[in-house]
């Protein structure tokens, strides 16, 4: 009996820590987020904040600007993300192939992902520059003249997505990489044996296996696309004409440039909305126990 | 997930009976290759402006011979932004060194009290700790601007630490977890039977059997301490700013001291290059929270 009450002594004191960590740091500020977002509440105003109803709601259906930051932020991260998974499926298969000095290769492609995303953008900024920006460069040397990469309408929304796909590109092909790599040999021979054409091994038994595997960075990617800013502050600052505005700039420039906090958290309380609905299907994956085959 | 039927590998693993190379061979060779350049070219362009001349960084066509010069580094160092670099770089250090060790602390207490221990709604809360994996740090900079506010924490270290030490629980817990359920139970209980109580087993056996999780853990958490931005550009003014927060801080003066920034770009990005080399055995299962290993 004392032996239970030393077991739940010490599961409480190892699990209540990072718990109280986290309602204190996660979960209170989804509620104060809401609780603001109720309010006028404004740093440039003298006024206390006051109770405003739904008003800043209201507000969001009527305001152009949120509506095309929405429309912004789906496409960066439909041209992010479906950029990157091509690309990086197909160079999983690329490094799959037993050759030599594959791997250090890979190893070395591994690089970006973890590189400080500021730093990203500042250098896709500095290489996109349209005087002297060595991508330009390479474009004359296309015989096209220097692109104005970073002031065009779409040109701008394609640069930004270059230095995303640049970043996690090879994220999307390592995850991929390792899902390949622990296939069991074996489900190819049985292919073989039934006379599958490699084609078919490739659809009806690579590809299904595959699937937990991509729907996993699929969602990593898609909620974090929607989540970058770092980008943004650096290439554009949301031009030209808002067309990279997307929803985290907006939010940024809302609460801290325009100081309308209570307006810049009703719109964090339908950014929180949407990326718990994408998450359920995360954890869902993980939590499926049959998830790997 | 069209276009996949031309993939250059139709199957996924052939062992390679012949030994000369094919033609696909030099084919997938040339493509893993034109990828880890296009990987390794911002790298180059960072390090190598920072140690340019002005005169050569805004040339056309790009130099791509050019004297070395030390210069922008001393610049970045002790006086670009009238300060230089340092006093940010210290901040970076304390605050990246201190939010790991209390993540990494609370983390595996957690993940050892959760795994080991029959708790109420247990599983209830490995899931909700998963789930602050994905909360979007923009939609929490408004809540936590005003928390950090009315607790006299704005522009202190002490915020940040605590802040980035809430992002870092969920990965923590995540990955060590597997290690812990990795370790054989037989073990706990021998130690059990020679007395040890059982916070006694978690310090004495448990911790230093999951050593190789500790360290991956630490490494992840710090590159992402290390490379935050938004939330420091946001509570921080100057004491305890960042050194993202001060390369962001010249975003608005560009055009002008590409030198100097570079190699404060060069400074944020080396050590965590040669993190990510180091690391990336366990990159992937980390990244994805064991979805993928």
């Amino acid at each position: 009996m004392s032996q239970q009450r030393e077991a739940r002594r010490a599961a409480t004191i190892l699990v209540s820590p990072a718990v109280l960590v986290l309602l204190a740091l996660n979960v209170f500020p989804i509620g104060f987020a809401v609780f603001i977002s109720l309010r006028h509440w404004s740093l440039s105003s003298p006024r206390p904040p006051r109770f405003a109803g739904l008003f800043n709601y209201e507000e969001l259906g009527l305001d152009d600007r949120f509506i095309n930051s929405l429309f912004v932020s789906a496409t960066f991260i439909f041209l992010a993300v479906a950029i990157e998974l091509l690309l990086g499926f197909l160079l999983a298969f690329v490094f799959n192939s037993k050759l030599r000095g594959l791997d250090t290769l890979r190893k070395l492609s591994l690089l970006p992902v973890m590189t400080m995303p500021l730093v990203v953008g500042l250098v896709w900024f500095y290489m996109l520059n349209e005087n002297f920006g060595v991508i330009n460069w390479f474009v004359t040397l296309f015989g096209s003249d220097r692109l104005p990469f970073l002031t065009d309408r779409t040109l701008a929304m394609l640069s930004i997505v270059l230095a995303d796909v640049w970043q996690w590109t090879p994220f999307v092909t390592l995850v991929i990489f390792a899902a390949l790599q622990s296939l069991p040999e074996y489900v190819f021979e049985a292919g073989r044996m039934d006379g599958l054409t490699e084609r078919e091994i490739f659809w009806r038994i690579t590809l299904p296996l595959l699937r937990p595997a991509i729907i996993v960075v699929l969602i990593i990617r898609a909620i974090d696309a929607f989540r970058m800013i770092e980008l943004v502050f650096m290439m554009t600052k949301g031009g030209p004409g808002g067309n990279t505005e997307v929803l985290p700039w907006y939010i940024y420039t809302t609460g801290f440039l325009s100081l309308d906090l209570g307006y810049a958290a009703s719109m964090a309380v339908v950014m929180i909305v949407i990326v718990t609905l994408a998450a359920q299907i995360f954890v869902r994956q993980i939590a499926n126990p049959e998830r790997n085959r | 997930m069209t276009g996949t039927a031309a993939l250059p590998a139709g199957p996924a693993r052939i062992p390679g009976p012949g030994t000369s190379l094919r033609l696909g061979d030099y084919a997938r060779y040339l493509t893993a290759s034109i990828f880890v350049g296009f990987c390794l070219f911002p790298f180059y362009m960072v390090l190598s402006t920072s140690v340019k001349s002005e005169s050569d960084i805004f040339s056309w066509p790009p130099a791509w011979v050019f004297e070395l010069t030390f210069d922008n580094f001393y610049a970045a160092l002790f006086v670009f932004g009238g300060t230089g670099v340092l006093p940010f770089l210290i901040n970076s250090l304390i605050i990246t060194a201190l939010s790991t060790l209390l993540a990494v602390g609370l983390g595996s207490m957690a993940a050892y009290g959760l795994t080991r221990f029959r708790v109420v709604g247990g599983n209830h809360i490995f899931f909700f700790i998963l789930s602050t994996r994905f909360a979007p740090p923009v939609a929490f900079v408004v809540p936590i601007y005003l928390m950090a506010r009315e607790t006299q924490l704005l522009d202190t270290h002490l915020a940040l630490i605590l802040i980035y030490t809430s992002m870092n629980l969920s990965l923590v817990v995540w990955i060590i977890r597997g290690f812990f359920e990795a370790i054989p139970v037989e073990i706990e209980e021998a130690a059990q039977v020679d007395g040890y109580t059982r916070l006694q087993i978690f310090r004495k056996v448990a911790i230093p059997l999951v050593k190789p999780g500790l360290i991956t853990t630490s490494i992840l958490s710090a590159i992402m301490s290390w490379n935050e931005f938004l939330i420091a550009t946001v509570i921080t003014q100057n004491t305890a700013s960042t050194l993202p927060v001060y390369l962001a801080g010249f975003s608005g003066s560009m055009g002008l001291e590409w030198g100097p920034y570079m190699a404060v770009g060069a400074m944020a990005v080396l050590p965590i290059m040669i993190f990510t080399l180091v690391l990336q055995r366990h990159l992937i299962r980390g990244l994805t929270f064991g979805a993928v290993r």
